[in-house]
């Protein structure tokens, strides 16, 4: 059964003259011997005792108040090594869930993670961005809901961790997001986070989906155990995730890694990657190739009805259509030059490359290899690894999970509520949420039955 | 027919047609002599030995022996266990329905890392990826199997009417994507209708779950059932309390046609394709081993099937005749 604050703010027992209270001074220790756990790096109180420097009195306390807070579990023993077996202390993980979300420009992904970013369970659907954000809201919020009440957290959900396509302005390490920053036109001016926050009454982070992917892989994925790795997201934008010395290199503002705004020349055409090499370009090349004669395949396609994405041209490419394979490899080429100028600065140990189009074919993926090997220095290329992401979406929910895990128990953040043993008693989310109970929430989307047309 | 769903880890779906047998493969196959084994949830539906029928075939085209074929009774632990003993008879691949999620992933893991081949069917436990933990994923268009159902149900169901869904327990990526498919197709179309969500852990305790959706819900007006085994069994309890509903599932086998072919509850199947996808399996099992590139999610379209239709879908998906009792019942046969 957790404390309660009160719980531990009044003893029975009387306390000396300006002695200070177990209270005020156990948060710094509870935070570092509860981290160290987490992180795996102690599990024996005796590690704990090590790492930390606190006395064996000092470690048993808290350790029976982590216990007591549901934090830490010390009912599994280890293995011997002369003597008594020691009693492992394990972070309780389940202990309460994080809900996670990637927002694609034509995807959906929800899941429920658990406290150590681990995601238990995961749903995609098709979805379109540009639909009005309060249908957007909705349908997230059916289905975070769907997904507590299928896997009902006995602790309760702890966050909510967003994967964005684009840069968030505003989050910064640290605190959970109070406002909903500007991310897509389509959205400006609805009140995303302050919904999802009233609406399930926990506090919510926000992350570009390229940030969330490259955890993702460097946590889950290919990546693990890697120092140093650029992540490549291919879609309407193209975006890039930096990994040096093991850990996701963010910028000054969240911002790094926008290698779609660089500007490349293509027959003759020069203007940004993302307009010459995205997904945009590849469907307006596959339709261009459709109609005036040069695809047979994606010709078919259109003649029965079917749309042209770029999803269409890449399986094209794949199963070998000409005018398909030569959009992909143009595509390849050009990304892979831009890559290969990344790859000369940072020298990375492995280049992964994600996106639904990177997914469907092998084209492009050999092209930008190409790229690559042929405008690096040798020493770059000796032992460079680009392989195709494994995960997909799957990466952006991993990473968002452990965005939201790293928040919640970074140390600044969990002193604040962990004598409280809930981060939702976090005195600024208390806060955030009595601003926002006197607010009222937005209205609900308009709704048509089958056959009918939405006003617009 | 488009496929309405993503994979489990947002795939796009490759079509059967990606995995085709071209002559020379059969050939290679034939000369490497492989050794493969099946897991299945069950096999004691129609979807199973369909599945096995269309696998059969490809492998014994194919010169490969099917060493096991192994019924785990819908039981993760004796899933793990029979996993772990093919395992030790070192087969070429595995083709395995996992029928749970954290509680088998472990073990199919275990499968990839003999350096056995593992297709899966169906279902792809969390934190398994494809390429590392295993090799593709065939399946049904769940979600599109969903939406059908809740297409094909709907006219039937009056206005702010309640509609029951009995939902699968089990963490199954299939079922979860039937059953969050039928509920968004009413949010969107059908806002007016109130869903009504129920759970069974068993097939066994499929009729008690529809005993406890009516007595909390008397005023049900309509039931979906994620597939058709449990929903023969809530159908025969409902009447059995002398409340028919209009019914839909998923699933076309025998029972479940004779019943549509009545049209006494059942509207409307939303039917798999069981036997393609075995063969689909099968086929990806044999490019894998030859060392071709295979898609991580291989899905085939559901089928809308009605009392209007059920003869013909019956053939197109069972490659067999319907039942004489369907026939009769439509007027077809006029025997006895």
């Amino acid at each position: 059964m957790p404390l309660t604050a009160q719980d531990l703010t009044e003893s029975p027992r009387p306390r000396g003259k300006g002695r200070p209270r177990t209270v005020e001074t156990a948060a710094p220790s509870l935070v570092e011997l509860l981290n160290l756990v987490r992180t795996g790096a102690a599990n024996t109180r005796q590690e704990l005792e090590r790492q930390s420097e606190f006395g064996r009195a000092v470690v048993a306390d808290r350790l029976t108040m982590l216990g007591d807070l549901g934090l830490v579990d010390e009912s599994e023993l280890g293995t011997a090594t002369g003597g008594r077996a020691p009693r492992l202390v394990r972070f309780a993980a389940r202990r309460a869930a994080i809900l996670v979300a990637t927002l694609d420009q034509t995807a959906i992904g929800v899941g429920v993670a658990d406290l150590s970013g681990t995601v238990l369970t995961e749903h995609h659907e098709a979805a379109d961005l540009t639909a009005p954000p309060a249908e957007l809201a909705e349908r997230l919020t059916a289905l975070f809901r769907w997904s507590m009440e299928r896997h009902a957290p006995q602790g309760g959900i702890w966050g909510i961790s967003l994967s964005v396509p684009g840069a968030v302005q505003g989050a910064t390490e640290g605190d959970f997001l109070t406002t909903t920053p500007p991310v897509l036109p389509a959205w400006e001016g609805f009140p995303l986070v302050e919904t999802l926050t009233r609406d399930f009454g926990v506090p919510v982070w926000m992350r570009s989906s390229v940030e969330t992917m490259t955890m993702g892989e460097l946590h889950a994925g290919a990546a693990i155990g890697t120092r140093s790795m650029l992540f490549l997201k291919v879609g309407r934008r193209i975006g890039a995730g930096i990994v040096c010395d093991g850990q996701l290199y963010r910028g000054a503002h969240g911002a790094a890694g926008l290698i779609g705004s660089l500007p490349v020349t293509s027959g003759g055409q020069s203007g940004p990657l993302d307009a010459l090499a995205g997904s945009g370009m590849i469907q307006r090349e596959g339709l261009s190739a459709a109609q005036d004669g040069r695809s047979p395949m994606l010709a078919d396609i259109q003649r029965r009805g079917g749309e042209i994405t770029a999803i269409e041209v890449s399986q094209a490419a794949q199963i070998g259509d000409p005018a398909s394979v030569a959009i992909l490899t143009e595509a390849g080429h050009l990304i892979g030059q831009v890559v290969a100028t990344l790859a000369n600065a940072l020298n990375p140990e492995l280049i992964v490359l994600s996106g639904s189009i990177v997914q469907t074919n092998d084209i492009l993926l050999a092209a930008l290899r190409e790229a690559v090997y042929g405008a690096s220095h040798p020493f770059v290329t000796r032992d460079l690894r680009i392989i195709r992401s494994q995960m997909g979406s799957s990466a952006g929910l991993v990473g968002a999970a452990r965005v939201a895990s790293e928040q919640l128990f970074a140390p600044s953040f969990l002193k604040e509520w962990v004598m409280q043993g809930s981060p939702l008693a976090h005195p600024a989310f208390a806060a955030l949420q009595d601003r926002l109970s006197q607010t009222a929430p937005p209205p609900p989307p308009p709704r048509a039955r089958t056959g009918q047309e939405l006003p617009r | 027919m488009t496929i309405s769903g993503l994979g489990p880890h947002g795939e796009r779906a490759a079509p059967p047609e990606r995995v085709s047998l071209l002559p020379d493969d059969r050939t290679a196959a034939k000369a490497a002599g492989w050794r493969v084994a099946v897991v299945l949830h069950t096999l004691e539906s129609d979807w199973a030995k369909q599945q096995l029928a269309g696998m059969m075939g490809i492998f014994g085209d194919c010169g490969a022996a099917v060493i096991d074929v192994v019924d785990c009774a819908f039981s993760p632990d004796m899933q793990v266990a029979e996993l772990d003993r093919l395992i030790s008879q070192r087969p070429d691949a595995i083709i395995s329905l996992p029928v749970a999620n954290e509680q088998v992933a472990a073990a199919h893991r275990r499968v990839s890392e003999a350096g056995v081949k593992l297709v899966l069917l169906d279902n792809a436990p969390t934190g398994l990826l494809p390429g590392k933990d295993y090799t593709a994923l065939v399946s049904s268009d769940n979600f599109g199997l969903g939406k059908i159902a809740a297409a094909g149900l709907s006219p039937r169901i009056p206005d702010r009417a309640k509609v029951g869904v009995l939902g699968f327990a089990a963490d199954f990526f299939a079922t979860n994507e039937r059953e969050i498919a039928f509920t968004k197709w009413l949010q969107v179309n059908r806002p007016d209708i109130t869903p009504r969500i129920h759970r069974f852990a068993r097939i066994e305790d499929s009729a008690a779950a529809a005993d406890d959706l009516l007595s909390a819900n008397p005023d049900l007006a309509g039931l979906f059932v994620v597939w058709d085994t449990p929903a023969l069994a809530a159908a025969t309890r409902l009447a059995e309390r002398g409340a028919t509903m209009s019914m839909a599932t998923v699933d076309l086998g025998e029972a479940a046609a004779i019943a549509l072919a009545t049209g006494n509850s059942f509207c409307c199947i939303a039917a798999q394709q069981p036997f393609l996808q075995g063969i689909t399996a099968a086929q990806t099992v044999i490019l894998c081993l030859l060392g071709r590139p295979v898609p991580a999610w291989i899905a085939l379209p559901g089928i809308g099937v009605t009392r209007d239709n059920v003869v013909e879908s019956f053939q197109t998906i069972w490659r067999q005749p319907a039942p004489r009792e369907v026939l009769r019942v439509l007027g077809l046969s006029r025997g006895k």
